[in-house]
């Protein structure tokens, strides 16, 4: 076997020390990803030198030799005591801490002073070294900065890496230090689900990204589902809640699949391929063929030799699969119902979603997410929208998009924009909005969790010669519950007299509305003299210390009203 | 910054509007939520090139 050797980074150019080469990392426990900047600013995803985009975060050694990525993990089969997997979420924390569950298959962490670490045989000779955690992330990084390197032409010095919403600040710092002994300096560590909306963001033009809307991030990967509610308001991302379900993700389905499978292949052989060995085979071809199930509506697996000697071909179809894996769909319905309920929000008040992560890809499960809000709501999934981008790469290009916003900033100027005096903000409580139309209704002109200091100009027009009032308000928002009475399909009712028998007949349905309304008035300004077809333009401007400035005028004119609302004393 | 174009009108101005002031406050705004905005995108580096130079969204915009 000639392995998978480190490419070779090109011979080190004169370059002149200014030049900054940044990509984006995307850390999965089960995957990694490599992403770039075009220099017409798109983000683009790196295949490294196997043609891999998702390159499985799995190291293996062979003697001297290390394998990285897809060959590291078909070595789960043979050699899966020299084979390290599943390991991002062991960094930066103590051995006392980690779940080792999934490292049951390939190198058990051992507990070496408290750092979760691994007995490897990394020598040409019976030697066993002990790796620590920090050393296995490093090379890790290594061998992701070098397939970088390697596809750019140029040597990668940096880069922004994604982490879960719960790493905590002790993990960051390991992971900054490892990549650092790898000789690749951290610019910034940014959370998966920002990422994933910044893959979507950098779509849109500026205008579209300041519209303001509750989007939630649904990131289904391999040993665990994370989700979030992210609050984005002129283009700025507030994580409003999380929810993470450890031991909720692909590994699941696999599993349904090799239960399956196994299933089958004993009632056809009275064997129960559930060995070590062959149900490791049997773990590798199961996710391929759950992969083609997200494709077509049936999927074949084929294992030479897989128990006693028998070998497995056998065909699955799409529907029975999701019979199965209904327990673990409906586990990831509830969590991202879950991470709604936690940002004190009701599905309706849900805007947007995005799918993320290499599970998302599933039809089933997007549809069934798609099934709780309104059709209004764009599923980005590739099941539910043509467009959508593959979730198996917002993270890493995300990254890569931060990179390239921050590739020219110093070290301080980082630190300095990421430090809690810059970016913990007060909030709005409420919705900030005027009165319109002939039934005064609220209409929103800035929504709740808006940070401060915050503008909005909003446009009226005016449709008679006379005077308006802009009555500033905050707002409430309620969940109306109407039933409404649908009658079966075809099944029009003869005689509408005997009403009570008839009910049968009717469907009774719950329809739930969003509704804004006047929570408390604010402000009032009087407009003297508008004119039929003129415009009236409000601006509100609200400070960090909840001081409301408002500002109205007849655009054109000289008629206009300013007023000024000091902040509650006390307050922010 | 661009503004927001709404399609209902504005109601009129009711007739018993008495005051000599054509801006009346009512109350303050409630208060405020201190949470965390995420340090990425474009828009959030605006930010803070604002608040680290403690400049407005006026001076901003030149
Ligand atoms: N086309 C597909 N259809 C269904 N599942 C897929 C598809 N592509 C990848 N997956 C699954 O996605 C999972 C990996 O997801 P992802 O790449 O997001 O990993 P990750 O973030 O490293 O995971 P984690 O950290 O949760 O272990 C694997 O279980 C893989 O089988
Ligand atoms: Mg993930």
């Amino acid at each position: 076997m000639s392995g998978n050797p480190s490419p070779s980074p090109p011979p080190d150019p004169e370059i002149d020390d200014d030049t900054k080469t940044v990509i984006g990392i995307a850390f999965g426990n089960t995957t990694s990803s490599i992403a770039y900047t075009t220099p017409d600013g798109k983000a683009e995803v790196i295949a490294n030198e196997e043609g891999d985009r998702q390159i499985p975060t799995v190291l293996s050694w062979v003697g001297s030799e290390e394998y990285h990525g897809t060959q590291a993990k078909s070595h789960l089969v043979r050699n899966s005591k020299n084979t390290v997997a599943y390991f991002r979420d062991f960094l930066g924390k103590k051995y006392s801490e980690i779940d080792p569950t999934n490292s049951h298959n390939s190198a058990h962490p051992v507990d070496i002073d408290g750092v979760p670490s691994f007995n490897l045989q990394q020598g040409d000779d019976e030697t066993v070294s002990t790796v620590s955690i920090n050393e296995i992330t490093t090379r890790h990084l290594i061998r992701l900065k070098d397939s970088a390197s390697d596809f750019l032409g140029r040597r990668v010095t940096g880069a922004v890496i994604t982490v879960p919403t719960d790493f905590s600040d002790t993990q960051k710092e390991a992971l900054v230090a490892a990549a650092k002994a790898g000789e690749l300096e951290v610019l910034q560590i940014i959370h998966e689900p920002v990422a994933a909306v910044l893959a979507y963001a950098a779509r849109q033009t500026p205008e579209e990204q300041g519209v303001d809307k509750n989007i939630l991030v649904a990131d289904l990967g391999g040993t665990r589902c994370d989700a979030a509610v992210v609050a984005s308001r002129g283009g700025m991302y507030t994580i409003l809640a999380t929810a993470h379900d450890y031991g909720l993700g692909g590994l699941k389905l696999d599993e349904v699949l090799v239960d399956h499978f196994s299933k089958e292949f004993i009632k056809k052989h009275k064997v129960d391929p559930r060995s070590e060995r062959s149900l490791a085979k049997l773990r590798l071809e199961a996710e391929g063929t759950k992969r083609t199930l997200s494709l077509g509506t049936s999927a074949t697996i084929s294992i030479e030799s897989l128990a006693d000697g028998y070998d497995f071909h056998s065909t699955v179809n799409r529907l029975r699969y999701e019979l199965s894996a209904k327990k673990v769909f409906d586990q990831i319905v509830s969590l991202v119902e879950n991470v709604v309920k936690k940002a004190e929000l009701d599905l309706l008040d849900i805007g947007e979603v995005i799918l993320s992560g290499g599970t998302s890809h599933t039809p089933k499960i997007a549809s069934r997410i798609a099934a709780l809000f309104p059709e209004s709501v764009t599923v980005n999934a590739p099941a539910t929208l043509a467009t959508a981008l593959n979730p198996s790469e917002l993270s890493a290009r995300g990254a890569a998009i931060q990179a390239s916003l921050i590739v020219e900033f110093d070290q301080e100027d980082i630190e300095q924009s990421t430090h809690p005096a810059v970016t913990v903000a007060p909030h709005l409580s409420h919705p900030i909005g005027v009165v319109i139309g002939e039934d005064n209704s609220f209409h929103t002109i800035l929504e709740a969790q808006t940070a401060v200091p915050a503008r909005r100009i909003a446009q009226f027009d005016v449709q008679a010669d006379g005077d308006v009032i802009v009555r500033i308000c905050e707002g409430i928002r309620e969940i109306v519950v109407e039933k409404v009475e649908r009658q079966v399909n075809g099944e029009k009712d003869e005689d509408d007299s005997e009403d009570e028998e008839d009910e049968e007949d009717e469907e009774e349905e719950e329809e739930r509305n969003r509704v804004l309304k006047v929570h408390k008035v604010i402000a009032e300004a009087a407009i003297r003299g508008a004119k039929k077809g003129g415009k009236v333009e409000v601006t509100i401007n609200v400070s960090s210390d909840l001081g409301l400035n408002v500002a109205a005028r007849v655009v054109g004119t000289q008629i206009g009203v300013r007023g000024e609302v000091s902040p509650e004393a006390g307050s922010a | 910054m661009a503004s927001v174009k709404i399609s209902k009108p504005l109601p009129a101005l009711p007739a018993d509007w008495n005051s000599e002031s054509s801006f009346i406050v009512h109350a303050p705004l409630s208060p405020a939520v201190h949470r965390n905005l995420s340090p990425a995108g474009p828009h959030f580096l605006a930010h803070a090139r604002r608040k680290r130079h403690s400049r407005t969204f006026s001076e901003d915009d030149r």
